[in-house]
């Protein structure tokens, strides 16, 4: 697993690339909470995902999550196949904010 | 002749109470001593004629039960409020008439009836903490003149007490009828074991038990050996409980025994068991019912089902429901009318679980168990014993527990066959990793390649390989808790499916606890379990082999898409 940064005016974007197992989630959640106390609006790119597990997707809820608490904005951008797959298996594709590129996800 | 005692002397009354109350205590026949005590009362306060009152619990009519005096009117009936009785019973305290033809309450027309003259009139009210009972009227006080307040007080503290005495009659006959039917029932439920199947002999290939949950049972099951070595067998539950679901099942049980010699299969059976049940409705009541032929030459069973819980094959470790999609019986005839539907079920060197939804109602224990996955446990942990004392064992592990809400009956059928022809399995990967999440990767190329190597297309191999990686981290992080430890990966290939085993050596996992979360919660973690399930056919934790740690059995049928 990779994961940039690019921090924009007005928001922030996460690029996450490779595989995110279990040996990588803990860094992922980690890196998420730091970023969520910035409470600055948050896009997470998918798009080079190959592989993400439930502890991967649970990062992705906590962070979720608090966002809703302090009212910014959180969105999954260009999501890649098997992170669609692993979210509908969750039955969480309807619970984050998912947009078909970066831009739309800040924008909407 | 003795006269009238004194009206001051009250106390010496109470020998007439006395007397009564052991009239009633000792009497069984209630009209016989209401006639008996009110010609007592009658006498004391001196009375040409009397009649006791009750009233009639279904329509509230007023009827006399008790009559003493020169015309009879027992049986005469008189719409409530009516008359100075009627009046008496309304007002709950006692009525006293000097002069009948200054009450415009009297009921002049039953003396016109019967040729009685009325001149005056005491009446009582006979109540018991608030239940009014009814009302015991004297009529003419004898050597003319009208009836006293202390006749009056006389009567109602008479009348109060053959309340009583009345009220304490009618609680021992209820008794005395509970005890009837109790008896009734303990005769029926003796009927009704007498009629099940004893137990089998141990080498029989179909086993059965029923546990009724109160005295008599709405289950059933038959064990039939017919001659041509096959054997017929049944399970069923009647709706509701009790004498009635007894009953409709005895009906039930008799149709199957009656009809198996005479239609083709269990569903010609279960097709003419519909119609002869709707020859007379039982409304509302209807019977679900799974029944078959099990040959034990090639262990093979024909099953037919009606609306019951799907019997569960289990082999090699894995649990097949068979589903059928016919309703309850004796509900309606088209229904039926196309005949029941048949499944095939090669046992193949496994066994057969019928049951009743008593079985996935109990609660073993206090697991928080799904329905089917509860059922399934408890075969699993008893599979290791010989059926007979396996069913016995797992019907009262439920019992002991205090779970049993309803009847349970439970069948077995077991492939005895020496050497039932194996199927086609061979194992394809075999490999111990340690339990790391570093290795998860490995694991998962291990994983995928081989589903593809097996025939799997692109989109079940991602799937199975998520489904492995979270059985795994399961392990690594609720069985060995960050503990050093290995995991036994094993992927088989058995007829059109593939089976997954993961063991490994950790304390044994509470099942119970790694359920999957309810899906409308949304939250971080105990997502993985729920992947697992969604992924894969079926997920089971099976005994250990080495009988320490824990084995994690997956099972999906191969998808070539």
């Amino acid at each position: 697993m990779k994961l940039e940064t690019r921090v924009t005016e007005t928001a922030t974007v996460v690029i996450l690339s490779g595989e995110v197992d279990l040996r990588h989630s803990p860094s992922l959640r980690k890196a998420l909470m730091e970023l969520m106390l910035e409470k600055r609006p948050v896009a997470v790119d998918l798009s080079k995902v190959e592989y993400i597990d439930s502890s991967g997707i649970a990062g992705l809820v906590e962070a979720y999550q608090m966002a809703r608490k302090n009212g910014t904005r959180f969105a999954l951008a260009a999501i890649s196949d098997p992170v669609r797959r692993v979210l509908q298996l969750a039955r969480l594709d309807r619970v984050f904010t998912i947009a078909d590129t970066v831009e739309a996800a800040l924008g909407g | 002749m003795p006269s009238p005692l004194p009206e001051t002397d009250s106390a010496s009354h109470l020998d007439l109470i006395v007397e009564m109350t052991g009239d009633f205590a000792h009497s069984h026949d209630v009209e016989a001593t209401l006639r008996l005590g009110l010609e007592r009362i009658a006498q004391r306060v001196g009375a040409e004629a009397a009649s006791l009152f009750l009233i009639d619990e279904d329509s509230g009519d007023l009827v006399c039960r008790a009559n003493m005096g020169p015309v009879d009117v027992i049986g005469l009936r008189l719409a409530p409020g009516t008359g100075i009785v009627g009046r008496t019973i309304d007002l709950g305290v006692p009525q006293l008439v000097r002069d009948t033809r200054r009450d415009p309450d009297f009921a002049g027309a039953i003396d016109a009836a019967t040729g009685f003259e009325t001149l005056s009139i005491l009446c009582a009210p006979m109540a018991v903490r608030g239940a009014r009972l009814g009302a015991i009227e004297l009529f003419n006080k004898k050597g003319g003149g009208a009836f006293s307040q202390t006749d009056s007080r006389l009567l109602q503290a008479l009348a109060a007490s053959s309340a009583l005495a009345l009220i304490n009659t009618r609680l021992v006959a209820d008794m005395a009828e509970q005890q009837g039917l109790k008896r009734e029932l303990e005769l029926a439920s003796e009927i009704q074991r007498a009629m099940l199947p004893g137990p089998q002999p141990e080498d029989s290939p179909i086993h059965g038990i029923n546990l009724p949950a109160r005295g008599v049972s709405g289950d059933f099951f038959e064990i039939i050996p017919l001659p041509d070595g096959r054997l017929a067998f049944a399970v069923g539950d009647v709706s509701g409980k009790g004498m009635n679901a007894s009953l409709l099942m005895t009906k039930t049980a008799s149709l199957f025994r009656c009809l198996v010699k005479r239609e083709a299969g269990p569903g010609a059976i279960l097709a003419a068991i519909n119609s002869e049940l709707l020859e007379t409705r039982m409304p509302g009541m209807f019977v679900t019912m799974a029944a078959g032929l099990f040959d034990p030459a090639s262990g093979r069973a024909v099953l037919a089902i009606a609306g019951h819980e799907p019997p569960l094959l289990l082999k090699d470790g894995v649990f097949t429901p068979i589903e059928g999609e016919m309703p309850p019986l004796g509900i309606a005839v088209e229904l039926f009318a196309g005949g029941c539907p048949e499944s095939v079920v090669e046992l193949d060197g496994g066994s057969l679980y019928l049951f009743t939804d008593g079985l996935t109602e109990a609660r073993p224990r206090q697991d928080a168990m799904l329905e089917s996955e509860g059922a399934r446990a408890l075969i699993l942990n008893f599979a290791a014993m010989p059926a007979g004392k396996r069913l016995e064992a797992m019907v009262r592990s439920l019992d002991d527990s205090g779970g049993l809400l309803d009847d349970i009956t439970l069948m077995v059928i077991e492939d005895r066959r020496d050497h039932p022809p194996s199927s086609e399995g061979r194992t394809l990967f075999e490999r111990r990793y340690p339990a790391r999440p570093e290795e998860l990767a490995a694991i998962r190329a291990a994983v995928s390649g081989t589903a593809r190597a097996m025939g799997c297309g692109e989109s079940m191999a991602g799937d199975v390989v998520l489904a492995v990686d979270e059985a795994c981290q399961n392990i690594i992080r609720h069985a060995y808790r960050g503990a050093e430890g290995d995991i036994v990966l094993r992927l088989d290939r058995e007829d059109d499916r593939l089976v997954i085993r993961l063991m490994d050596f950790a304390p044994a996992v509470d099942v119970a606890k790694i359920q999957p979360r309810p899906l409308d919660e949304v939250r971080p973690g105990g997502l993985g379990t729920h992947l697992m399930r969604s992924i894969m056919d079926h997920v089971d934790f099976l005994p250990p082999p080495a009988g320490i740690g824990n084995l994690l059995q997956m099972v999906k049928r191969i998808d070539p898409t």
